[in-house]
């Protein structure tokens, strides 16, 4: 044990002494050690440049070497890059290197060393290290001058992304300095005490004159700033591509990429250059480049183009054979020959590019929406048939051109245009009429349609139109009509005429077209059918017909509510029974009308079947214009008679009637309706739409209602616009009316025919008072010869008696019947018996026209209803002994005659001495009408007055005539 | 310093100034001979003009700078521009400056400042911005043209320049960009104090070119009999 731990001691104090001696060994210069170091800078590009040599080195021995190279800054001990430069050295070389700082070289002080060693590839590790250089130092700022401040690194150029690193040198610490970058105050990093560092990581790019950096001091004297040129990353070139029209120059483009966005100055520059000769050219564009062929037949060409600018550099690369990029140019004289209505020869010339080079030329031919093409090989002229064309057309041609052996491109188009010859009209213009009968005469109006491009054959200059009489087959009649005309009139009689339509152009005439106009028009009655259209237009059919018929036309107008129907026919043959109309013309809420005719072996067109139709229904824009009357307090009758339904924007089926009312109910034939505004109403239908007239019944009087009329058809109804209000009158107004306005007309009839009559009706009425003195009675008497006839006086005036009336209650007694009545007479003056003396007649004055009776009190007769009570008539009565007789008669007879029904009869003494017998006086009574007429009275001789018919009767009564007979 | 975007109401307003004075000009003169008066009334009106047109220019230019130069407060030290002519001057010896001498510096000052904005126009990178400024120093040339009619009319000689001292607008190989910006930003605010500057200028010499009213007057009596 202790043998193997002497042995272990010797091995190891061996090993160190072996290390030992390495070391020493090691210590030793290096013959080649790099020698006479030299630091170059170069702030622009902020690098420093090395530059050395190595002596010892035999004469053409060379030496591969690792220099290592150390950089410090601001310090020896403060290294910040490392790193070992591998070359070989030749004898007497000097050797270079470079350094590029992301710190400008002008914010510290850096310092280089650098040693060398054999570069020994199989054991690098074990290299042996000459010494180390000494220091070199770098100092930048000691040239700077004398400013205050100072920002590095001046005015540099990086790309977008790049990482930069600033900084600011003052002069005088105790300034306080502040940066901005854009505008806006940066934070920086001391570096030393006058000089901050600023850290910018991934730059952006904000404009082509640069970013502005800037450093002032606060005092403000002192302003120092950079600009930082942001530059987009240079894009490599794409699509380059050369070729060669004529042989002697090369195009070259390429795509450049975005821009930089670099003033021109710092822009990019691209230059091209050619492997096999080794010619290069800077391109004055940024996309494409000339190159002069060289006049020695090369063929084959290598270039690159190398797009540069401060930052980058980048190339692309492209090899080819001169005559495979051969792009010829347009031929060139392009001219037709022979051209006729269906042929023409096309010639042109291409461009020589060389004498062995034969070209494929394409031609192409447009014409009438065709198009043709042809190849054609071509050395110098190039010809091309082409055949089968329509007369009368424009055709375009252009043709081009390649390189038929290795092709490259296609040269540019070269066009030309050519117009073929014009033939005779192909096909006879299409021809309908329309026929009207004007007093006895037809007027034809004749329409063509104009003839196609391909069936006119050229510009159609006039139509010829033959009228021919087939009744009279010697008169015919010949018009010419110009083009661009397609129709005219003709005045014809009711014979039959067979018209021929040619259209003629500059070559020829078309076949004839023939129609036949009859004398009588056939226009039978056919019965309408409905038809639907759609957006495509009306699909019509109709029945076959069992005779021959060489075709069918149907016809319509495009604006049928036009004052121009605008007439249009479309015309199938005799197999075809349906077709399908369209038109642009077709409106959506339009009826359009279409007559089917067929032509009739003689070509005579018979009307066949009508249809009509919308291509599209519309509901009803509009409400009837209704009208109401029959106004009653229970109904009311509507009518819209004006309003047509052919004009409507779809077929009308028939009407709703919408009432709405108050009460808010519905009879039958009506059923409740909600609106569009949530108000209920009642809806009445009429599904005849001719029916144009609606009773609305089952109404309230002096109520309020609201109507609508709206049309409804398949598609809707029409709008719910304003309602027509209405109010029911009063039930009894128009029988009041009925009443009061004949009566009132009569009393105005009678007022009118007194006021006329009021002479008459005065006489009648109101007589003129007679004046007794001026009587023609008295003349009579006093022709007689009585000396004591005299005028009765008032005073002496004595009532002889009053009758008294009794009447059956409940019953009017006409004056006939007062004969049966059987009066109660009051006798108040004594009989003949008692009488002893003569005394006057008693007579009464009318009060009417005698107030002064009334007044004198002496023989009172006062006007009194005759339902008066009885004492009051005690006062009629003056003197004591009348007033005491008289009420105790009176008082006699009360208790027979009931209260109310009693009258007193006033009988004068002339009526009595008239009618001779008082018991007559009723059966005659002086006159039954609304007015007694004024019986005169006086005082008569009693010697002259009838004696009583009876011994209890007196000379004279008074009767109280009835309430209903008028007194006086 | 007041260099902002001009608004182009503005100048309009302005042309319309001067425009609305031009057939105005002649009745300043009332004698058969018009004299220098119209001629520096002419002159006072484009130099308003060009004041207000410089407005709208230098607010495109100094966008294009880009910041601090485009800054309302941005007031730097004046280094770097020494070789632009000076408009500041102290009150007293403008005041007492006679007229030849007066135009003459005006003149002077305006031939400097039109070949380094030529310089400028050639330097800017857009279209648009070499339109606007060939556009003002066509209008700087008839300024200059109208101050050489004045001095003319009153007799003084033009200025002629020194040989070999013909100004330039090419930076040498250490000015650096930033300072090159300085530079363009300093002949902008110089030359609006000229235009300014001028105004006075050119009123004080107007006023002073006006007869006195009562020999109006009396001249118009003189007519009038």
């Amino acid at each position: 044990m202790a043998l193997f731990s002497v042995f272990q001691t010797t091995f190891l104090l061996a090993l160190l002494s072996l290390r030992t001696y390495q070391s020493e060994v090691l210590s030793e210069p290096l013959p080649w050690a790099p020698e006479s170091l030299k630091v170059f800078i170069n702030s622009t590009h902020q690098c420093l440049h090395l530059q050395w040599s190595v002596h010892n080195l035999a004469h053409h021995q060379e030496l591969k070497m690792v220099f290592q190279i150390e950089i410090s800054r601001i310090k020896t001990s403060n290294v910040i890059w490392v790193e070992n430069y591998s070359t070989t050295v030749k004898w007497n070389q000097v050797l270079h290197w470079s350094w590029e700082s992301k710190l400008p070289l002008e914010c510290a002080k850096h310092f280089i060393r650098m040693r060398s060693a054999e570069d020994d590839a199989k054991t690098p590790e074990q290299s042996f290290w000459s010494n180390w250089s000494s220091w070199e130092e770098v100092d930048v700022q000691n040239s700077l001058g004398h400013d205050p401040l100072f920002v590095f690194p001046k005015d540099k150029l990086v790309e977008e992304g790049s990482n930069v690193t600033i900084c600011y040198v003052s002069r005088s610490p105790q300034s306080n300095i502040s940066c901005y970058l854009e505008g806006v105050q940066m934070q920086g990093e001391q570096l030393e005490p006058n000089v901050t560092v600023f850290n910018l990581n991934h730059v952006a790019f904000i404009r082509e004159t640069g970013t502005n950096i800037y450093c002032k001091g606060d005092q403000g004297d002192s302003i120092k700033g950079i600009v930082l040129f942001v530059s987009k990353v240079l894009e490599e070139p794409k699509e380059f591509s050369c070729e060669t029209q004529d042989l002697t120059t090369l195009n070259c483009t390429w795509d450049p990429g975005s821009d930089t966005g670099l003033l021109k100055q710092l822009s990019q520059s691209y230059t091209l250059f050619e492997s096999f000769s080794g010619k290069k050219t800077l391109c004055k564009h940024k996309s494409w480049c000339s190159w002069e062929v060289a006049p020695e037949s090369q063929e084959m060409y290598n270039f690159t183009l190398t797009a540069e600018n401060y930052l980058r550099k980048r190339s692309v690369h492209l090899l080819f054979n001169l005559t495979h990029r051969v792009h010829p140019m347009a031929p060139f004289s392009v001219l037709f020959t022979d051209v006729s209505t269906t042929n023409a020869t096309m010639t042109w010339k291409v461009h020589s590019t060389g004498n062995y080079y034969t070209l494929l030329c394409q031609v192409k031919l447009y014409g009438e929406g065709e198009v043709t093409q042809h190849n054609v090989s071509v050395e110098v002229d190039g010809e091309q048939l082409f055949s089968g064309l329509e007369p009368d057309t424009e055709y375009r041609a252009q043709v081009r051109c390649a390189n038929a052996n290795h092709f490259w491109k296609w040269s540019e188009w070269t066009h030309q245009n050519f117009t073929t010859a014009e033939a005779a009209p192909s096909e006879a213009p299409d021809v309908w009429r329309n026929v009207k009968s004007v007093q006895g005469h037809s007027v034809v109006t004749l329409f063509w349609k104009p003839l196609s491009k391909l069936q006119a054959n050229g510009k159609i200059l006039f139509y010829n139109i033959v009228i021919e009489n087939l009744d009279r087959s010697s008169s015919s009649k010949f018009l010419s009509i110009p083009a661009p005309a397609n129709g005219t009139e003709l005045n014809l009689d009711q014979c039959s005429y067979q018209i021929h339509v040619t259209a003629h152009n500059s070559v020829g005439t078309s076949p004839a077209s023939v129609i036949i106009v009859s004398g009588d028009p056939g226009n039978k009655e056919v019965e309408e059918e409905r038809v639907k259209g759609t957006e495509d237009g009306f699909s019509l059919s109709w029945k076959p017909q069992p005779g021959n018929v060489t075709g069918y036309i149907v016809e319509w107008c495009d604006r049928p509510r036009g004052p121009l129907c605008d007439l249009q026919w479309k015309s199938v043959g005799p197999t075809t029974t349906s077709t399908v109309v369209s038109s642009d013309a077709f409106r959506p809420g339009v009826q359009y009308n279409f007559r089917i005719y067929g032509i009739s072996t003689e070509r005579v067109p018979y009307l066949l079947e009508k249809k009509t139709g919308y291509s599209q229904e519309l509901a009803p824009s509009d409400n009837p214009q209704v009208v109401m009357s029959n106004l009653t307090s229970r109904s009311f009758t509507l009518s819209w008679k004006d309003y047509s339904i052919e004009s409507q924007p779809s077929f009308i089926q028939g009407y709703h009637v919408y009432l709405k009312s108050k009460a808010g109910q519905c009879h039958s034939g009506s059923e409740k309706a909600v609106l569009s505004d949530d108000a209920v109403c009642c809806k009445y239908k009429i599904d005849n739409p001719k029916q144009k007239t609606f009773v609305v019944e089952n109404l309230q009087p002096e109520s309020f209602y609201e109507f609508l009329v709206t049309p409804y058809s398949s598609v809707g109804e029409g709008p719910h616009g304003a309602f027509t209000k209405v109010t029911t009158p009063d039930e009894y107004s128009p029988i009041l009316i009925r009443v009061i306005l004949p009566m009132v007309f009569c009393i105005l009839l009678i007022m009118i025919i007194c006021y006329l009559k009021s002479q008459w009706m005065k006489e009648k009425c109101y007589p003129d008072i007679p004046d007794p003195y001026k009587s023609s009675v008295l003349s009579l008497i006093k022709s007689k010869e009585n000396p004591r006839l005299t005028i009765m006086n008032i005073k002496d005036c004595v009532p002889d008696s009053i009758e008294v009336l009794n009447k059956q209650e409940g019953t009017r007694k006409s004056l006939t019947e007062t004969e049966s009545s059987k009066p109660t007479y009051l006798y108040l003056l004594p009989t003949e018996e008692s009488y002893s003396g003569p005394g006057p007649c008693i007579c009464f004055e009318n009060f009417t026209y005698n107030q002064a009776a009334s007044d004198s009190a002496s023989c009172g007769h006062v006007p009194v209803a005759p339902k008066a009570p009885p004492s009051q008539l005690a006062l009629l009565t003056s003197p004591e002994n009348l007033l005491k007789a008289l009420e105790e008669n009176y008082m006699n007879s009360l208790g027979e005659i009931p209260a109310g029904e009693t009258s007193l009869n006033y009988v004068s003494q002339l009526a009595s001495a008239m009618t001779g017998d008082k018991f007559s006086l009723p059966t005659n009574p002086p006159e039954p009408a609304l007015c007694s007429e004024y019986k005169m009275q006086m005082a008569i001789p009693l010697g002259l007055a009838s004696p009583p018919s009876s011994g209890s009767s007196s000379l004279s009564s008074f009767t109280l005539l009835d309430e209903g007979e008028h007194y006086h | 310093m007041d260099l902002r975007a001009g608004d182009s109401w503005g100048m309009l307003a302005c042309l319309c100034t001067v425009l609305w004075h031009l057939p105005a000009v002649p009745a300043l003169n009332r004698t058969g001979d018009p004299g220098p008066g119209p001629s520096i009334q002419k002159t006072y009106d484009l130099t308003r003009y060009l004041e207000h047109q410089l407005r709208s220019l230098a607010g495109t230019y100094l966008n294009y700078l880009g910041p601090p130069f485009n800054e309302p407060d941005f007031n730097p030290p004046r280094l770097g521009a020494e070789t632009l002519p000076r408009a500041t001057v102290n009150l007293d010896v403008w005041r007492s400056l006679n007229d030849k001498l007066r135009l003459t510096q005006n003149y002077e000052a305006y031939s400097h400042l039109l070949c380094y904005l030529r310089g400028l126009n050639r330097q800017a990178a857009t279209a648009e911005l070499r339109r606007s400024l060939a556009h003002f120093c066509t209008s700087l040339q008839g300024l200059l043209g109208s101050i050489a009619g004045v001095m003319a009319a009153l007799g003084y000689p033009l200025p002629q320049p020194l040989p070999g001292t013909e100004p330039t607008w090419a930076p040498g190989p250490a000015h650096s960009d930033f300072l090159q910006k300085m530079d363009d930003f300093w002949l902008l605010k110089e030359l609006q104090t000229w235009l300014w500057r001028s105004a006075k200028d050119f009123n004080r010499l107007k006023k002073k070119m006006q007869p006195p009213a009562a020999a109006v007057t009396l001249h118009l009596e003189a007519r009038g009999f």
